[in-house]
């Protein structure tokens, strides 16, 4: 019985593990198959290799959006910022005819910046996270505009701009396959992401005051942990993350987009942080849940997708599998 | 064990809910087709137009795809449709540059793709269907001339200027009233939505009030060409009765509906090319050549044509 009972238990431990691996054979079951050659669009590299392509951009979002969160805050401009991001970046890019180097390292600065005033924000004034970022939000949407005049950054768009026709070398190589099983630049920077702040979480100082102040933030501050420097580097990477995430995202569509890049894609990380099983509440979660709850909800999507399930019911079956996977965790106070 | 029996209600109806979706299909032509937006009447329009025309060949099965106004969504569909091994692709593309690429893949893995409305860059596709925006609005402008004799002052209320057809529905336009007296007192950028063509309509009347100051209103829309009417029915000078209205894109229950309510005067059909994509697809299928790109006619749409279906131009 004692056995029983301890298995139960590690299954309840691992829990986004469990969920990832029922998602993943609802894809194996419910996938259509090709029409030419009548084997499953689902089981096979290419689809899954696509799958992490695809979602790698909300994946590199929730990852610094789950050091906001373990804090016991939450960051909604990490969409607006993505799109500042992406059109910065094409506009040095396309615009200035910046090197890729140089035009990534200004880009991701300048979004760790407005992470930062996030945080200084929150931290100094004492501010609800929640309306702080709300502010950013907007600004940077607005940023996003003004810097591009309102029009999408692509070569020739502008007659001062650069570059006037092709591609900037830098975008096709992020979409390009690489040698490593074929995974494109942009999954890379998703999966280095997440490994880097894992550790960041998992084996430092920084990582376990994150915990403190999220299941406690006023014993932390009596055990002395210094709160607001930590929340103002917690959101500073989170910003930072969003940077990177535009400079992706400029990769894939292959422009600047200062209108709809990154739009609503907060919720995506939220719920991808939140599936995962880190709790709102904060103190409680990891990176490694995060890296399953962006699965999870690729998965889904591409289930959904392949089977052309049209937008009505698809929204209903991902708002109900949100509520039902944090139906499951809360299951384990009981 | 309660835990694993709420993993086991959600996998059931989850599998259900999808199983009812999957089935086999053998022996016809499966034709896929990648809609950027199902959010715009005139796509869904487009839709409604390649079912009707596709539902006339039994041996031609539909995959749908809407890509939700998301560039990033149709990259990840077009490349879906390439893996479900359709036997052919239509696209409507949201964006120029981004969809290049995975149209360029398609074509190079052998489907042939028929491109409409928007072109994609280069020539790394099978066909174009498109409509013409210069010549629509250039006989929109005649019309206008006629209508008005020749002589009268004219509201302008555009699309979003910043994309193609919003600019070349001007330029026709401009073109259509050349050498006539009219004269355009007014212009707004309205986005191509109606809310914003009322706001801006009411401006036009505030700014010009007296009785007979305005004499048409050309819009690039027929949302944007209904909001002016409204407008200028909520000014309560009964300025609508006297005002003519034209609008453009002539969707059945929009802007026809509208001319022949006699809101609107006129409205001019910018065509999906839905039914004329599933005729050459037919084509290529057949092996037979197609030219690479189709430019679509006109059809203007009065009181008195529309219930005979507009009249080509």
């Amino acid at each position: 019985m004692a056995g029983l009972k301890r298995a139960i238990d590690l299954a309840g431990r691992f829990r986004g593990v469990l969920a990832f691996v029922v998602v993943f054979l609802l894809g194996v079951f419910f996938a259509p198959v090709s029409y030419k050659t009548g084997h499953s669009t689902f089981l096979n590299w290419s689809t899954q290799n696509d799958i992490l392509f695809e979602y790698a951009e909300y994946g590199i979002l929730a990852a610094g959006m789950t050091l906001v969160i373990i804090a016991a805050g939450i960051d909604l401009s990490v969409g607006s910022v993505l799109g500042f991001a992406a059109t910065l970046f094409s506009l040095l890019l396309v615009g200035y005819g910046w090197s890729a180097a140089g035009a990534i390292a200004v880009t991701v600065a300048a979004a760790a910046a407005m992470g930062m005033i996030n945080g200084f924000i929150i931290a100094r004034f004492r501010m609800q996270p929640f309306v702080a970022t709300l502010g950013m939000m907007l600004v940077a949407r607005g940023a996003a505009k003004w810097i591009s005049g309102g029009i999408k950054v692509q070569p020739g768009a502008e007659e001062w701009y650069v570059v006037q026709s092709g591609n900037p070398r830098v975008f096709d190589w992020m979409t390009s396959q690489t040698a490593l099983l074929g995974l494109r630049p942009i999954t890379i920077a998703f999966v280095v992401s997440i490994v880097i702040l894992w550790v960041v979480l998992r084996f430092t100082r920084f990582g376990r005051h994150l915990y403190a102040i999220g299941g406690n933030e006023e014993a932390a501050r009596l055990s002395g942990i210094r709160v607001g420097a930590v929340k103002v580097a917690a959101y500073t990477l989170c910003g930072l993350t969003a940077g990177l995430a535009g400079v992706c995202n400029a990769g894939r569509v292959t422009l600047g987009d200062p209108g709809e890049a990154g739009l609503t894609y907060e919720l995506d990380a939220i719920a991808a942080v939140v599936i995962g099983g880190t709790s709102l509440m904060g103190g409680k979660g990891g990176m490694f849940f995060t890296f399953l709850g962006t699965l999870i909800i690729a998965y889904i999507s591409k289930i959904l997708s392949l089977q052309g399930i049209e937008e009505a019911p698809r929204l209903m079956i991902r708002g109900a599998l949100i509520v039902i996977a944090v139906l499951i965790q809360q299951s384990r106070k009981e | 064990m309660k835990r694993v029996g709420r993993v086991l209600v959600a996998v059931v109806v989850i599998g259900a809910a999808l199983a009812g979706c999957g089935e086999k299909k053998g022996g016809k032509i499966v034709i896929g087709m990648s809609q950027c937006n199902l959010g715009e009447p005139w796509r869904v329009q487009m839709n409604a137009d390649i079912k009707a025309a596709a539902a006339k060949h039994p041996e031609i099965e539909m995959v749908w795809r809407d890509a939700q106004n998301k560039t990033t969504v149709q990259q990840d569909q077009v490349k879906e449709l390439v893996n479900l091994g359709v036997d052919l692709i239509i696209i409507s593309p949201k964006e120029a540059r981004p969809l290049t690429k995975p149209v360029a893949d398609a074509v190079d893995a052998g489907i042939p793709v028929i491109v409409l409305d928007r072109k994609v860059e280069g020539d790394k596709y099978t066909c174009f269907i498109g409509g013409d925006n210069v010549k629509i609005g250039e006989e929109a402008g005649k019309f206008m001339v006629k209508l008005l004799g020749g002589k009268g002052n004219i509201v302008e209320l555009k699309g979003l200027m910043t994309s193609t057809p919003a600019v070349e529905r001007h330029e026709g336009f401009m073109k259509g009233i050349k050498g006539s007296q009219i004269k355009i007192i007014f212009a707004a950028d309205c986005h191509w939505l109606e809310p914003d063509a009322q706001k801006e309509m009411a401006s036009a009347l505030s700014r010009f009030p007296e009785p007979d100051a305005i004499d048409a209103v050309y819009a690039h829309n027929d949302p944007s060409a209904h909001g002016a009417y409204i407008a200028a029915k909520n000014e309560g000078k009964g300025r609508e009765k006297k005002i003519k209205f034209i609008g453009i894109d002539a969707l059945p229950h929009e802007g026809v509906r509208y001319v022949k309510e006699g809101l609107l005067t006129a409205t001019f059909q910018y065509p999906t090319g839905g039914a004329e994509a599933i005729e050459c697809a037919l084509k290529i299928l057949r092996g037979e050549k197609v030219p690479k790109n189709i430019i679509l006619g006109t059809r203007v749409f009065t009181k008195e044509n529309a219930a005979k279906g507009g009249q080509a131009l």
